[in-house]
């Protein structure tokens, strides 16, 4: 832009731009596009091909039937898979959700603004965010199946998801509960209100879509990783519907069992592609969320 | 009897159980806000207790630091040299290309993309950090590893090199989008009169934009190092889990996290090696912890310049 102004309609006392910084610029221009389109392509590409290849494998059989075949996987369904990871993600959010939001609101509107011990919550819980999925399973295996004897069942492996997810649930819910904009706290507050009831009535539906959408992120990224649920939950094989003391399948740990055993990977692009789907419709429908919330 | 005295007591009347609610509230929020604290707590005592007998002696010639893996050998040896060198290798390789890719699509996405390319780039690049590890792990399995072991006249196709390509596939959304954000939050002024001097977009980028981003661009390369760091389940499928100390990208390794997965189901309870996988748990969560520190203090840096 800049270079084609300066060549059009050369201002007296402005020379036009160098030779070599013209041509450095154009080239420059080309980088930053290929590269952006790096980013285009790449995404694209690879949900191109799992489309492709697991679109050619799936079939209403595959998603209600329980898998057989050997070695176990070639042949059958994942009908199990996606029952035990909705069990867990749901049973995890039913910890996480409750206690990440009451604790959000706690930080926000019964803590002193700016306070120290605010600081240092959103500090922990956001490096607890970024502690590693495994290092979770890791503690859920010590913990619930080692020290509470819950064994490798549902029930551990929920509790651990949902640890997994209580951090990032906290933060999230703590930012939307911060943005709900202050005029109508303070108008509430102002009127006598109770804050109990400023919080339910007014900063809690308008903070709503906010906590829904990472709520929504996070049951994404549990249902996801199968690095929590591998020592806590998941076997390579298991029927019938989920129980709390009996170890589950998992969609991603059934992804890995399959590729690992390395013997047949034709359902493997079908349970990937299963995945993938679930996840960016959770995913797409919290950028909605947000999106809508920002206007 | 002060004049404000009367008005007060129609509010007053309403207020008592409003207070009582109130109280309540606060106390369940407070206790809630407790256990989150009271969890997050035992889970770091916890893994350091678990962890603590294979410190000890982590410097010694027997120690996680120096020994090999060899849980066969007489006395049984449970070193994390190998792991550690691999999650190195790898991590390495993966920022090394998905920082400078990464900060190509966060100025191409401030900068140069129309408004609506934009708007595609945006979920796209969500697209890919949305997609779970373990499925980047069979996307690397049946494309890169299948491809080395055809063309690259490897024997397995599982290598770091693999574990690497894939893994800054997966670290280069946070980068891009860390990145996108600093770019655009460089004020618009400075932009516009830089350009207005006439000079050309390379300078603007190196003079103006890279200097006022750098605290966000570094945010960035830390937020992928984290996430690099921590991945599991992509390493663990094409790595190659082999306990041997790597010598050069094409052999097979297995980072942290890996050995972790791997070995965890079949250690015994308080033996050492239990204890020295724990150590491996920890090193990842004091790593995790650094990092944070560090994006903690460059992202208050960064609002500082921004307001």
């Amino acid at each position: 832009m800049a270079a084609e102004i300066t060549q059009a309609a050369p201002a007296p006392g402005f020379l036009p731009l160098p030779c070599g910084a013209m041509r450095s610029d154009r080239a420059f221009t080309v980088i930053a596009w290929g590269v952006g389109l790096v980013g285009l392509v790449l995404p694209l590409g690879i949900l191109g091909f799992l489309l492709i290849e697991g679109m050619a494998r799936l079939s209403w059989a595959f998603l209600t039937e329980a898998p057989a075949g050997f070695p176990l996987g070639s042949a059958g369904g994942i009908a199990p898979a996606i029952l035990g990871t909705l069990a867990l993600v749901a049973i995890g959010l039913g910890v996480a959700l409750p206690l990440g939001v009451a604790g959000a609101i706690g930080l926000v509107e019964y803590a002193p603004e700016d306070s120290p011990w605010v600081r240092v919550m959103r500090f922990g819980a956001e490096c607890l965010a970024a502690v590693p999925a495994i290092v979770y399973g890791l503690f859920g295996y010590a913990v619930l199946v080692v020290l509470f004897r819950l064994q490798i069942s549902l029930i551990s492996g929920a509790l651990t998801l949902g640890l997994m997810m209580l951090p990032i649930i906290l933060i999230g819910a703590e930012e939307a509960l911060r943005g709900v904009e202050r005029s109508l706290r303070e108008a509430a507050l102002s009127l006598g209100v109770s804050r109990f009831n400023v919080v339910r009535r007014v900063i809690l539906p308008k903070a709503l879509p906010g906590i829904l959408s990472v709520t929504l992120l996070a049951a994404g990224h549990a249902a996801g990783s199968a690095a929590p649920v591998m020592f806590t939950a998941s076997v390579a094989f298991a029927r019938g519907t989920p129980a709390l003391d009996a170890p589950v399948m998992t969609l991603p740990s059934h992804l890995y069992y399959v590729v690992s055993e390395g013997a047949d990977l034709e359902q493997a692009y079908a349970t990937a592609l299963v995945l993938v789907v679930g996840l960016l419709l959770a995913n797409g429908c919290a950028a909605l969320l947000k999106r809508r919330l920002a206007r | 009897m002060t004049a404000t005295e009367p008005s007060a007591v129609p509010f007053s009347a309403q207020r008592v159980r409003g207070r009582f609610s109130d109280r309540a509230a606060r106390l369940a929020s407070r206790a809630a806000l407790a256990l989150v604290v009271l969890i997050l707590a035992t889970l770091l005592l916890l893994i350091l207790r678990e962890a603590l007998p294979a410190l000890g002696s982590a410097l010694s010639a027997e120690g996680i630091l120096r020994a090999d893996w060899a849980p066969l050998a007489d006395p049984p040896r449970f070193g994390l040299a190998h792991a550690v060198l691999s999650t190195l290798m790898v991590t390495t390789l993966a920022l090394a290309l998905a920082v400078p890719i990464g900060f190509g699509i966060g100025l191409f996405a401030a900068e140069f993309a129309p408004a609506w390319l934009r708007h595609v780039l945006q979920p796209c690049l969500e697209l890919l950090a949305g997609i779970p590890s373990v499925v980047y792990g069979f996307f690397g399995y049946v494309t890169l590893v299948a491809w080395f072991e055809r063309y690259g006249g490897m024997a397995t196709g599982e290598s770091l090199l693999v574990g690497g390509l894939i893994l800054a596939v997966m670290v280069l959304p946070f980068i891009a989008c860390t990145s996108a954000e600093s770019f655009a939050a460089v004020p618009r002024a400075l932009r516009e009169s830089a350009h207005s001097t006439g000079v050309t977009r390379v300078h603007v980028v190196r003079r103006i934009l890279v200097p006022m981003a750098l605290p966000g661009l570094f945010a960035a390369v830390a937020l992928g190092l984290g996430r690099a760091v921590g991945e599991t389940l992509a390493v663990l499928l094409l790595a190659g889990n082999s306990t041997a100390l790597p010598t050069s990208y094409l052999d097979r390794g297995q980072p942290l996290t890996a050995l972790i997965a791997t070995e965890l189901p079949e250690a015994a309870l308080g033996t050492a090696k239990y204890h020295a996988l724990y150590a491996a748990g920890l090193a990842l969560i004091l790593l995790t912890v650094t990092i944070n520190s560090v994006v903690w203090r460059l992202k208050a840096r960064v609002m500082r310049h921004g307001g």
